[in-house]
């Protein structure tokens, strides 16, 4: 009915000329009928009635002008003739001006403005078109070569376009702020090249493998400062570097889904389970696009065999036969796939392992050493997909199963490559960090001496004055052994030593400066997508290029037809093509942190590719034969570059993670230290407050041992020890390995520990004599200390980053030890009974002082454990030393978090179960819940972290010192407030310069600080004693007296140091980390505080209290 | 369109945006100067040796299919009909009508074994063998044939062609 009225209307309507046809167009309407859903003839039933209707009706008319509206929208869906579909449109669009006038003043001032817009829109879309890029060039090549050579162009035109957007976000937020407004070029360490490399960094060779002026520019992550704020606008670097780095990888995904959910709508219904084999490849089998004659040939052929082996196909479905010859066929096709992925894998990794073993031996690398990493990678990727196509032909799979094969088998092995090199990379970036930390627990503790002295040569002159003092006063407090000559002799050995240092530790903070990791793995992803585009460019230029002349002008005087026989023409193999170019942004991806420049490198390339390419495949290739089709509307390629993102990701950000950023360069080198020390002082509170509990704990059953087993346990500790020091000397040798430049640590040692060693042994003796009538055994082995530690150096020298490992073990037994001295010996008794109250002092308050005295004590044992005497009348000037130590420590703790961490753990484990085992609750009525709560938390923590071995920030007691470390690290605080720090030492402490004798000359700051975690138990030990048991404290009481005054003497002038202290750190350092500081040194201080209340300890706690805020800010200053 | 060749008024650009064709299609056929005669045709074989078709196996039935007589001989109209049909922006929907006014060789509303054999010498230049085609016919048709007549009725060849994977022209 409709279809009949329709045609009259249109034949009425139609121009004379159409009548003509008129009985076609009848019957071609017919048809279009049938076809049309019940809703379009409805419509067009209403446009004609609307033409009678001269409605009054406003609503009426209104609608009917929506319907007309709806008309003109959807007249192009209409499989109408263009003459009616004209008709009808301006049929609609009369009525809608007509009415619509009358409706309202307003409307038809709306429509007058819509249509405006509408031409506006036309003319700016029209614009637009002329502004898509490559738009002409991809029609051409879709024209010849159909849709699927087209979909790589447009494809990759796509993938221009983010990384357009990706070099732009990059470009104004990281590179020009830093190019604009950081520091320039050669004002900072990390922006200037050193000086043995400066008359080669212009050299090709230098530019060539990205070092030189290029290492240190803008293209690396090393370049970029680390200063909190740069410019007038105090534009915040760091935060934009990082936020950048994460919006690459957001709007990465966000763009893929976005564009893929686009594509999914359009083909909604493609995923059936249906399949109509036949009829797709009768109506869907022509890419209507192609115009190349030759083309539309390779077309025609391919068609022909696809239809053929559907046939063949089903033909072979009835008959099914040598099956199992197919199956061990597609097993060995697998095998060897398998075979050369594994075999690509290794072979990046033996190749990264081989330049990095020659990076070490050689001093000059020849140009195919530099770059061998990248262009066997690049190798790979480039052979292994022929491989993979030949074994393909293997399988015998219909085409179409065989090329999804073909991609995922190509996509794994780029994925593997990628995921080997970055693997190895890291691989590498641990063994440099292992080797960095090494050296930088060798300097790391001079440089605050070092600064400070090579500085000002007065400067040190008065330090050491004041230092001398010190110890003289120290001396007659204790009014024990040590005698001002020999603190004098220290004080000149020391000096001495500092001198020494100076050299080493200049040419240590070069080789470190080089070291910046990240740099190194964007300068390798860098290499390596330059090396990939030279191989493109080569292999389009030999493979396809140099085929297509040959065969082209040799097929001529050749005995057989080279165009359709053996050499042909290269196909474009569109699969392939594709997939490199995911794996191409997939190394994007992967490098974009590090490297801020690589997408604009990438948009060069792409650019360069879409040229090369598109003129490759104009002049000399040909269509793939097993065509791959891929329309615009195919998600497969967005699939598999979502897959590729993800995966890229994933290295990327768990190398943001877990590995520390380089110290010395790019802009995290401050912050997330930062992050890590405020993690870490939490966590080393925490754990504080646990050892605390513990040793409590411990206490009341030491008493009892004490009493009972002291002349026991005498012989019995002597025993232990030495199953002891084996155990340190596995651990030696673990660190040896762990540690990969042990020479020139090994050779600061050597000069340092000659003077330093002799002056500590000497003070040291004399406690053991005295202790080694008590000890027996012990103090008898030990007995002559320097004959000793000829053998003890000689392991540790090489041990340097955990001899103490062992120690942990040691600690407890010398703990034991200790106690049993303290009981048997009435003099020996009266110094270490005197000991627990400095310490408990010092230890309560300062969880770092606690690892410090860790640290002595450790040290001392390693000795031999007679030292530990001295070490318990140092105690309480050595807080502050400690301090300066433990903060010059945290420099490896932050490097070697897997190394060190694990020390703690192992200690608070064993101790932990230490105390569990025998006084399960002996404190636990005197500290408060919360207490109890964390220290068993950091108990399980620790614990676990042990059986996992996570290298994660293991070591909860490090978290307290990172704060301090950072604070003190700031480059150029750093060096004044170590020496204010200094000053304060030496004014403050009497024991201080005793012990920084010890300490900071001692071989290796690794070795004090891995003295450190065995040491915390013990020290705890000694010092819980004290504390734990009123009547013992009261018994002590007498002794206390002199050093208690020591002790309150002492605090005054810390706090005096301490508050100069603050102010310059104040000035030196940002803000914020001096506020994070203060927080938790308040927190810390009023739960110290309260524990203390709890102690019940009334006398000394006002002393302590105070002692313990002095502490605290010293310290955390 | 808006190409310099030809002229068309402003009212007969903002009609024939209807098409979706922007931009500038074979300005060597289209006649220069369609405002003052409007029903020139131009002949199949003319339209059938263009690029865009030059090469495409249908096309003697694409312009038949789209030509107002059935002979391929196109007025202005018919032709921008034709690349609307034909080009990018077109809907599905639209597509697959032609697509099957197209197959449908005999205009009878329904794609027959006859048609399915025309179309498949048309796509492989007669290279498969008779029993090759009549295999592949009979095929095809079991396939897609829901309402078991033996041939395609255009509800069949909508359902068929909307689940392949890449209809795309």
């Amino acid at each position: 009915m409709s279809a009949t009225s329709e045609c009259v209307e249109g034949g009425s309507r139609a121009p004379p000329a159409a009548k003509r046809h008129k009985s076609v167009r009848k019957n071609s309407r017919r048809i279009f009928s049938a076809y049309q859903d019940p809703q379009h003839s409805f419509s067009d039933d209403g446009g004609k009635e609307d033409e009678g209707v001269d409605s009054n009706d406003p609503e009426e008319m209104f609608q009917n002008i929506q319907f007309q509206k709806e008309i003109i929208a959807n007249i192009r869906t209409r499989p109408w003739p263009m003459k009616r579909k004209l008709n009808v449109l301006k049929h609609a669009r009369e009525i809608v001006l007509k009415y619509e006038g009358q409706l309202t003043r307003t409307r038809g001032y709306q429509t007058a403005g819509a249509d405006l817009l509408k031409k506006l829109y036309r003319l700016l879309n029209n614009i637009v078109v002329i502004f898509i890029p490559w738009e002409v060039r991809i029609k051409k090549i879709e024209s010849h070569f159909g849709s699927g050579v087209a979909s790589y162009f447009i494809f990759l035109r796509w993938l221009f376009g983010i990384n357009i957007v990706l070099t732009i976000m990059t470009g104004a937020f990281v590179v020009l702020p830093e190019l604009l407004a950081g520091a320039p070029f050669g004002t900072t360490r990390s922006k200037t090249i050193p000086k043995e490399h400066l008359a080669s960094a212009q050299d090709l060779d230098t530019i060539w493998s990205l070092g030189g002026y290029l290492q240190y520019s803008v293209l690396f992550y090393g370049y970029y400062g680390r200063v909190r704020k740069i410019g007038g606008a105090g534009y915040r670097l760091p935060l934009a570097y990082f936020l950048v780095g994460m919006a690459v990888f957001a709007y990465s995904f966000i763009i893929l889904l976005r564009k893929m959910a686009k594509n999914s709508r359009l083909s909604l219904a493609s995923a059936s389970d249906e399949n109509f084999t036949f009829c797709w490849r009768v109506f869907c089998a022509w890419d209507y696009l192609i115009g190349n004659p030759e083309a539309a040939e390779c077309k025609g052929a391919a068609i022909v065999n696809n239809i053929r082996e559907a046939i063949v196909e089903e033909q072979e479905k009835k008959k099914d036969t040598s099956l199992a010859v197919l199956i061990s066929l597609r097993i060995l096709a697998n095998i060897l796939v398998l075979l050369s992925l594994a075999g690509s894998i290794y072979i990046i990794y033996f190749v990264v392992d081989r330049s990095q073993k020659l990076e070490q031996e050689k001093a000059e690398l020849t140009l195919w050493e530099k770059n061998e990493v990248s262009v066997v990678v690049s190798l790979i990727t480039m052979i292994a997909p022929s491989a993979f196509e030949l074994v393909a032909q293997l399988e015998m799979y219909h085409p179409r199963t065989s090329l999804r094969f073909q991609l995922a088998r190509v996509l794994v092995l780029y994925l593997g490559n990628l995921y080997s090199l970055i693997i190895a990379l890291l691989d590498k970036v641990n063994s440099m960090n292992s080797a960095h930390q090494g050296s930088s627990a060798n300097w790391s503790d001079p440089i605050s001496l070092l600064v400070s002295t090579s500085q000002s040569e007065t400067h040190s002159l008065s330090t050491r004055m004041s230092k001398i003092s010190a110890f003289e006063h120290h001396n007659i407090t204790v009014a024990t052994m040590t005698t001002a000559l020999n603190v004098t002799s220290n004080n000149r050995g020391h000096s001495g030593s500092i001198y020494n240092q100076t050299a080493p530790f200049e040419k240590n903070a070069r080789s470190q400066q080089d070291q910046c990791w990240e740099t190194y793995v964007g300068q390798e992803m860098l290499k390596l997508s330059i090396i990939d585009m030279i191989f493109t460019v080569a292999s389009i230029l030999l493979i396809d290029f140099i085929r297509g002349l040959v065969v082209r002008y040799l097929s001529d005087c050749c005995c057989w037809d080279l165009e359709s026989k053996f050499p042909e023409y290269g196909e474009f193999k569109i699969a392939e093509n594709v997939l490199h170019l995911i794996y191409n942004q997939g190394m994007i991806w992967m490098g974009a942190f590090f490297s801020p420049c690589l997408p604009a490198f990438n948009v060069l390339k792409l650019i360069g590719l879409m040229y090369l390419r598109s003129w490759a495949v104009l002049t000399c290739n040909v269509p793939h034969q097993q065509v791959f089709r891929a329309s615009r509307s195919n998600n497969f390629y967005l699939t598999m570059l979502l897959f590729m993102l993800f995966l890229c990701m994933l290295p990327t950000i768990f190398a943001i993670v877990k590995y520390r950023p380089s110290q010395h360069c790019g802009p995290f080198s401050m912050l997330i230290y930062y992050l890590q020390a405020i993690a870490r002082s939490l966590k080393f509170t925490n754990n504080q407050l646990r050892m605390q509990l513990q040793t409590e704990r411990t206490e009341d059953k030491k008493k009892v041992y004490q009493l009972a087993a002291a002349r026991l346990q005498a012989p019995e500790a002597a025993s232990e020890t030495k199953p002891d020091q084996q155990e340190s000397d596995l651990t030696s040798k673990e660190a040896s390995i762990h540690s990969p430049s042990p020479r020139r640590n090994g050779s600061i040692t050597n000069f340092q520990s000659p003077v330093l060693r002799g002056n500590s042994i000497h003070t040291i003796t004399q406690s053991a004599s005295r202790t080694k009538l008590t000890r027996g055994n012990v103090s008898g082995s030990v007995r002559s200390p320097v004959t000793i530690l000829p053998k003890r150096r000689a392991e540790h020298i090489p041990n340097r980053i955990r001899p103490l490992t062992g120690a942990p073990s040691d600690t407890c037994r010398s703990k034991s030890c200790l106690h049993m001295a303290c009981n048997s010996p009435a003099h020996c008794s009266h110094c270490i009974h005197s000991d627990p109250l400095y310490r408990k002092t010092l230890c309560s308050l300062h969880p770092v002082e606690a690892s410090a005295i860790i640290a002595a004590k450790s040290y001392n044992e390693r000795r031999g454990h007679t030292t530990r005497y001295m070490i318990v009348n140092e105690h309480k000037p050595r807080a502050k030393l400690l301090r300066s130590a433990t903060r010059i420590p945290c420099h490896y703790l932050l490097e070697e978090p897997a190394e060190i961490m694990k020390l703690y753990p192992h200690n608070m484990r064993r101790y932990a179960a230490h105390s569990s085992h025998y006084q399960p609750h002996s404190y636990r009525p005197h500290t408060s819940q919360h207490l109890i709560k964390e220290g068993e938390e950091g108990n399980k923590n620790t614990k676990k972290n042990m059986l996992v071995k996570a290298r994660r920030p293991q070591s909860l007691s490090d978290l307290r010192q990172q704060a301090q470390f950072y604070i003190g690290d700031h480059v150029e605080s750093h060096r004044t407030r170590h020496r204010v720090r200094e000053d304060d030492e030496k004014d403050s402490g009497k024991g201080e310069t005793d012990w920084r004798d010890f300490d900071i000359p001692s071989p290796s700051q690794a070795s004090v600080r891995a003295v450190d975690s065995p040491f915390g138990q013990s020290s705890h030990h000694v010092q819980s004693p004290s504390r734990r048991s009123p009547a013992r404290s009261r018994h002590l009481g007498s002794h206390l007296k002199l050093n208690l005054r020591a002790n309150v003497e002492t605090p005054l002038t810390e706090s005096d140091s301490a508050s100069v202290a603050s102010s310059s750190d104040q000035q030196n350092s940002s803000t914020d980390q001096y506020i994070q500081v203060i927080h938790n040194k308040e927190r810390y201080l009023s739960s110290d505080a309260s524990q203390e209340k709890l102690a019940n300890r009334k006398s000394k706690t006002k002393a302590d209290l105070n002692l313990e805020s002095n502490d605290l800010i010293c310290s955390n200053v | 369109m808006g190409n310099k060749q030809t002229t068309f008024t402003e009212e007969q650009l903002e009609a024939y945006q209807v098409t979706g064709v922007t931009r500038q299609l074979a300005p060597h056929l289209v006649p220069l100067d369609y405002t003052n005669n409007p029903d020139i045709k131009v002949p199949a074989t003319l339209i059938v040796t263009m690029p865009e078709l030059k090469e495409n196996p249908f096309r003697d039935r694409i312009v038949e299919t789209f030509s107002e007589d059935g002979q391929g001989n196109m007025s202005f109209t018919d032709f921008v009909d034709m690349f609307s049909a034909l080009c990018e922006a077109a809907p599905r929907e639209l597509k697959t009508i032609y697509a099957f006014k197209i197959y449908d060789f005999n205009r009878d509303s329904f794609i027959c074994k006859e048609d399915l054999k025309k179309t498949l010498n048309k796509l492989t230049k007669g290279e498969l063998t008779p029993e090759e085609v009549t295999l592949v016919c009979d095929k095809a048709v079991e396939e897609a044939d829901l309402d078991g007549d033996g041939k395609l009725s255009f509800a069949d060849f909508e359902n068929m062609i909307s689940k392949a994977p890449d209809f795309l022209r």
